[in-house]
């Protein structure tokens, strides 16, 4: 609606006006009651004597451009009135507010730079009402919010409270899984690059996806110079080969193998093999030590491969499944040392962890 | 590399894209807080695993509130959901990271007394502008003396607690608001409390054990609502209220009171409340004001009051007598809530009409809204609705709630009889 129109509809009243400059240049006049509204606009007007004509137009805040200016006055419009019922109001504001998520961030924003409080409150309760209940994945979908944290950083709360190595295990099968279901995502999006996709190793894709700027050379580098690392460290790589050799031997032996985070990463190597994701973030875990500890390998029985990974993978799909419910009883679980909390809606495996014993 | 990089700009990366379009991350922190501020505190701490920018996001909400809505379990064990309750208020007060200005904790399933002294004392220590606590179960809960160093303090609300503040409190200098429900306090405590905080408002108290006269002391206190037993209340200094809400949940004995106490209860009450606006005598507090001597009419005339309610038995004379001196003394008054008492001794019917003479002419000059409930249609109640209709030039609407169905069609009746002084008035009834 603009200034012309609105003043054919009063055209006896001597109606002032305000005078508005947007960010992008463009001037317009704007009735007082409605413009006032604002506080911004209001401390203008009454303290530094401006918009009282074209030249001396109020510019308004970079956050407030055209669009954001005309629905701000509707607004401003309708509630400068003085005679309307609470009720009135209400429903006005509940229309008002049906608009798309990107363009309600722009009227909060745009609201609070005009310091319109009411207006601010509205929208953010609208916002908040957006956000509640939904899903990580959901909420980033909405807002188009980059997944731009590690998987360690995501659950890195959980670390704080203890190190059990049992929780460590957990966050690492859940953070395979759900970068297992992110990149058959992404791959499905992509058709065309499909074929070159594969032609690269994942593991670069990932890197890059994750902001990495290594590329796979200094990722291998990175890999070599762990294993040194790790060669040098006697004591936990014989650990290491002894409770994988007693993987095979009982399933049980998994919980010995918890004992020892880098065990805990064998494990997942040993697993992620089969499938064709890795983990770059954490150099810890990553499958291309796979091939050259060749010693590893030859542990691991492949049928007790198999085996293990669809536990681990089961496993990691029913976390993925309930992860609200996961993440509550992941925090209180770390404070108790009794497995009550832990039992999910087992087989057995799952059961046999719950029952391990304690450190 | 660099071919696969070009290949995958187009589709949804964290690159610059996705920036354009996450307007949300951007908004000024405040604006943030308040998004999150309005979330249960289940959600919004989960918001710190959405992306970089809001990791930590949460970590500095001003606004934790611990209630039912915000933590639900399912299980019923209940030492399990204590333990997860305190384990996450723990948590999040560890990992938060800022000023906390409102703390709110009431959940039905609290009941570690210990947990929430150390919680207390954490918030304590940042700059705390409201604490809601409110202790369903179990025994009277004791806040540490840490709560009482908050002086930043704006708005403190407690249920079910002893208030036992330490010897060195002086008061809460910024405190505006402060409602006390189901609490035990002395005396001394209590007034102490009302007179050292000067800034206070609004003072709720409901049912409190410990202090039989209330004596108020709060100069810019503007908002009073009290529901207990106590044998007296007055007010020093309270120029500025004008909102009064007082229920005597008691049955006092007149008789006994009279002969010992001949002031006037009624000029008392009011003789320090000159800008009174709302006024709701609830209960059987008439009963308490009609003690002792009542005048035809107050002194000083309550100009600003435009509202009152008042909770009477039409039977008692003498609350009779009171009710129409308050009424008397209220010229500009707009609307008027009669709520009646059922008494358990049924006094036999009055030959007189208690309200039927009135010499004050100007009386209800303005009323234009009445509400007459509870009443059974007998000759008392009747005789103030016929009191009230000719007497009322400008009322617009009356409306009438029987207690009972019982001498429903016998009300009705009547009440289509009884003159009106206004043209425009409006007798609704409503079904019991």
């Amino acid at each position: 609606m603009s200034e012309v129109d609105m003043a054919v509809i009063k055209p006896e009243m001597m109606k002032s006006y305000i005078w508005l400059q947007t960010a992008d240049g463009l001037i317009q006049q704007v009735e007082q009651e409605v413009a006032m509204f604002c506080p911004m606009i209001c401390h203008e007007v009454i303290q530094k004597d401006m918009g009282s004509s074209k030249n001396y137009a109020i510019s308004l805040p970079q956050r407030v451009n055209p669009a954001m200016l005309s629905l701000i006055l509707d607004y401003c419009r309708f509630h400068q009135v003085p005679g309307r019922s609470n009720k009135e109001r209400k429903s006005f504001d509940e229309k008002f507010i049906r608009m798309d998520t990107k363009r309600l961030c722009e009227l909060t924003s745009a609201a609070d730079s005009l310091q319109l409080k009411p207006l601010v409150d509205l929208t953010s309760r609208a916002l908040a009402r957006i956000i509640e209940g939904k899903s990580p994945e959901e909420i980033r979908e909405i807002f188009h919010l980059p997944d731009d944290l590690t998987e360690e950083e995501k659950l890195e709360p959980l670390k704080n409270t203890t190190d059990d190595p049992r929780i460590r295990l957990l966050n690492r099968l859940y953070a395979k899984k759900r970068k297992e279901l992110q990149e058959r995502q992404k791959l499905k999006n992509i058709e065309v690059e499909e074929e070159r996709v594969d032609d690269r190793s994942v593991d670069d894709l990932l890197s890059f996806i994750n902001g990495d700027n290594g590329d796979s050379k200094g990722i291998k580098n990175s890999k070599s110079k762990k294993k040194n690392r790790r060669r040098k460290d006697q004591q936990k790589n014989t650990s290491a080969n002894e409770a994988i050799k007693n993987h095979n031997k009982e399933p049980n032996g998994l919980n010995q193998v918890c004992h020892s985070a880098e065990v805990g990463q064998k494990v997942r190597a040993g697993v992620g093999a089969t499938s064709n994701l890795h983990d770059v973030e954490d150099d810890i875990f990553d499958n291309k030590n796979e091939p050259d500890d060749g010693d590893i390998d030859d542990e691991i029985d492949p049928a007790l491969k198999e085996k293990i990974d669809r536990e681990v993978e089961d496993f990691a799909r029913r976390l993925n499944s309930d992860w609200p419910e996961r993440m509550q009883e992941i925090l209180s679980f770390g404070h108790e040392r009794k497995p009550v909390h832990f039992s999910l809606n087992g087989n057995g495996s799952l059961r046999r962890y719950a029952n391990s014993e304690q450190r | 590399m660099s071919i696969v990089i070009k290949q995958r700009e187009p589709s949804r990366l964290p690159s610059k894209t996705d920036a354009e379009f996450d307007r949300i991350s951007n908004l000024p922190g405040h604006v943030i807080y308040q998004i999150l501020s309005r979330l249960p505190i289940r959600d919004a701490v989960r918001s710190s695993v959405l992306s970089r920018k809001w990791r930590y996001k949460w970590a500095k909400i001003p606004c934790l509130v611990f209630d039912n809505h915000c933590l639900n379990f399912s299980s019923q064990d209940q030492s399990f959901i204590k333990n997860k309750l305190v384990n996450i208020i723990d948590h999040v007060l560890l990992l938060h990271n800022g000023p906390i200005h409102k703390f709110k904790l009431s959940h039905r399933d609290l009941l570690g007394v210990t947990d929430i002294d150390r919680w207390i004392l954490c918030i304590s220590r940042s700059s705390i502008k409201e604490v809601v606590l409110e202790i369903w179960k179990g025994q009277c809960y004791k806040p540490p003396s840490c709560l009482f160093n908050c002086q930043n303090l704006v708005h403190l609300e407690l249920f079910n607690c002893l208030l036992e503040p330490p010897l060195m409190f002086k008061g809460f200098k910024n405190l505006k608001s402060l409602d006390l429900q189901h609490i035990t306090i002395t005396q001394d405590v209590f007034e102490k409390l009302v007179s050292s905080c000067p800034s206070l408002e609004r003072l709720t108290l409901m049912n409190f054990t410990g202090v039989t006269h209330l004596v108020i002391d709060a100069p810019n206190l503007q908002f009073f609502d009290i529901g207990g037993i106590f044998e007296d209340v007055s007010f020093l200094n309270t120029v500025h209220l004008s909102y009064v809400s007082i229920g005597l949940y008691v049955n006092i004995d007149n008789e006994e009171n009279d002969a010992r106490d001949n002031s006037s209860k009624l000029l008392r009450f009011f003789v320090n409340l000159p800008h009174i606006r709302r006024l709701e005598i609830q209960s059987y507090f008439l009963k308490y004001l009609a003690m002792g001597y009542v005048p035809s009419r107050l002194p000083n005339l309550c100009v600003d009051l435009n509202h009152l309610s008042i909770c009477i038995d039409f039977d008692d004379l003498e609350e009779n007598t009171a009710a129409l001196c308050l009424l008397r003394s209220c010229p500009n008054l707009l609307e008027l809530e009669m709520l009646a008492r059922p008494e358990e001794q049924s006094s036999m019917e009055r030959s007189t009409n208690f309200w039927e003479e009135d010499h004050w002419s100007s009386l209800f000059a303005h009323l234009r809204l009445v509400k007459v409930s509870g009443i059974s249609g007998v000759k008392s109640d009747m005789d103030f609705i016929k009191f009230l209709l000719s007497n009322s030039p400008v009322l617009e609407q009356l409306t009438v709630k029987p207690a009972s169905q019982e001498g429903e069609w016998e009300l009705m009746k009547e009440l289509l009889r009884f003159r009106r002084a206004s043209i425009y008035a409006e007798v609704i009834y409503l079904d019991p």
